[in-house]
């Protein structure tokens, strides 16, 4: 579904991203793992469109996606929550959703995706016409996945969902996210909680100074020593 | 106390059109991140419209706002696309230096074209109402600048409502909060940028509409009004429209107390000091959305 071939991502004349191939299949769970400064949110900004390619390939959904504005890419199914919970605080919440919904292919199914929203976040269906300025933060993490669903998504990236957030809050993100997954949308998870990245996917990457320098079956990933020692000894 | 009443009354009036001129600013630079200093000559081409179709045509001022408006949103869809849709494609520090030169450019061309096609004599528009005024009291109101100030808050309403009900209204705000999670969002951020640009000098036009109904214009009126619009802008903050439209005002009647207290040269020195205050102590404004 994502194919991404020896990315290569430069800010200016600074080269972050230098060599990053990975694959997320049709309804997987994959993770890309890496500590800070590593190119995981450069990497998922440049398939965005957010940020100049400069080299290498990154199809979706049989399309390049190097060179296309930012809103035909999520046209096309794929979204991504950055890390900054990607909400608008001086909207209310029900015109976040709404608006996420602005592209052709969302538009038409409005309501009825509105519907499933509320239906696993209830609070924002009762907080609705509050602005999302007076969310906490767990609430707003929630809004921004709630809005990142009006999209229609085929396969939704999540940039450090736990970032910031209280562990019940974060254990009631990865049921959603496990939950998302079950109605047919593949997930990308970028995370630095390794621990419960492991957990929750099937498939991971390790990213470290813009190089994929570890792939496999999570599974195998949390018995690999160099894991083991750099992301799982706390 | 007459006097004092007649000069607060006056103030509003003027004030009025201060706040008009303001809301394109306040839009075009809260929404794209860009300073169009040229927005006062586009206020100038707006009223030399107006003035010619009255003269050479024979069209109401007020009939011909609405051509003058549509006009304008013309220039500014030519505008943008040819000169400001690149510098948006910048990060935003850029954005505001570029915006500078580029507008800059721009209020020379236009003043020198201005000059060259329309002289640099002072026009203002006559019609048969001109002189009409209401008396209420001891204070006169004159008519024209009354439609003035209805206009002035029409157009603000109307703008209100436009960013607080339609979707092409919310997602100019999401933009204008953020247009990175505007652009994740799936809204199509230049398509935005397009739409307040030229909003943004639809209203420019109508200020001139005002303008040269009311008071009058030559090709030099640019950058007083884009100075005043400025002020208006920073007193009032940036994202609310009513506030805007209040802070012009307010600007308005501390201008013209000013000049009954202290003498018409200290007028527009009370406007750049306002304009100094705020910077200094309320960067916000009176009625901004801060920003995290």
């Amino acid at each position: 579904m994502l194919t991404v071939n020896s990315l290569q991502v430069a800010y200016g004349d600074i080269q972050v991203v230098w060599d990053v191939s990975f694959e997320v299949p049709e309804r997987a769970i994959v993770t890309l793992l890496g500590p800070n400064g590593a190119g995981k949110s450069t990497t998922l900004r440049a398939l965005m469109g957010l940020l100049p390619v400069k080299g290498g390939r990154a199809t979706f959904a049989g399309r390049s996606l190097i060179g296309r504005s930012t809103h035909d890419i999520v046209q096309s199914g794929l979204v991504l929550i950055p890390e900054s919970r990607a909400t608008f605080s001086t909207l209310t919440i029900l015109d976040n959703l709404y608006l996420g919904a602005s592209t052709a292919r969302a538009r038409p199914h409005r309501d009825a995706t509105l519907h499933q929203v509320f239906q696993i976040f209830p609070i924002l269906k009762e907080r609705q016409t509050q602005p999302a300025g007076t969310l906490s933060g767990g609430e707003r993490q929630m809004l921004a996945i709630g809005k990142a669903l009006m999209a229609r998504p085929d396969l939704l990236m999540l940039d450090e969902p736990s970032l910031g957030l209280a562990p019940l809050v974060i254990e009631r993100i990865f049921e959603v996210i496990e939950q998302i997954r079950q109605k047919g949308v593949s997930i990308l998870l970028v995370e630095q909680n390794a621990q419960l990245a492991l957990e929750t996917a099937e498939y991971g990457y390790i990213i470290n100074l813009g190089r994929i320098v570890r792939e496999g079956p999570t599974a195998d990933l949390m018995e690999d020593p160099l894991v083991k020692e750099a992301y799982l000894s706390f | 106390m007459d006097i004092v009443a007649q000069t607060i009354v006056s103030g509003i009036l003027i004030g009025a059109v201060y706040g008009l001129a303001a809301l394109g600013l306040s839009l075009a630079f809260g929404v794209l991140r860009v300073l169009n200093v040229a927005h006062g000559e586009l206020i100038m081409v707006g009223g030399y419209a107006t003035f010619f179709m009255f003269s050479l045509l024979g069209i109401d001022p007020f009939v011909s706002a609405v051509v003058v408006f549509a006009l304008l949103m013309l220039m500014g869809l030519v505008l943008h696309w040819l000169l400001f849709a690149h510098i948006v494609r910048s990060n935003e520090a850029s954005r505001i230096k570029n915006s500078l030169l580029i507008g800059f450019g721009l209020t020379l061309i236009l003043h020198t074209a201005a000059v060259r096609l329309f002289s640099a004599d002072n026009r203002t528009i006559f019609t048969a109402y001109s002189t009409l005024a209401w008396t209420v009291g001891s204070v006169r109101l004159p008519v024209v600048k009354l439609a003035g100030l209805a206009i002035a808050i029409l157009a603000a309403v109307m703008l209100d409502l436009f960013q607080t009900r339609t979707t092409w209204g919310k997602a100019l705000r999401a933009t204008s909060e953020d247009w990175t999670i505007a652009a994740l969002t799936g809204i199509n951020v230049q398509r935005a940028y397009l739409v307040s640009f030229a909003l943004a000098a639809g209203l420019a036009g109508l200020t001139g509409v005002l303008i040269s109904v009311g008071f009058s214009i030559n090709p030099s009126i640019g950058l007083q009004w884009t100075l005043k619009a400025l002020i208006v802008v920073v007193l009032a903050g940036l994202g609310s429209v009513r506030g805007t439209l209040l802070a012009g005002i307010l600007l308005g009647v501390a201008e013209a107390i000013s000049s009954l207290h202290l003498g018409g040269e200290y007028r527009e020195i009370v406007g750049l000091v306002i304009f100094l205050i705020f910077l200094s102590f309320r960067p916000q404004g009176l009625f901004g959305v801060a920003h995290a």
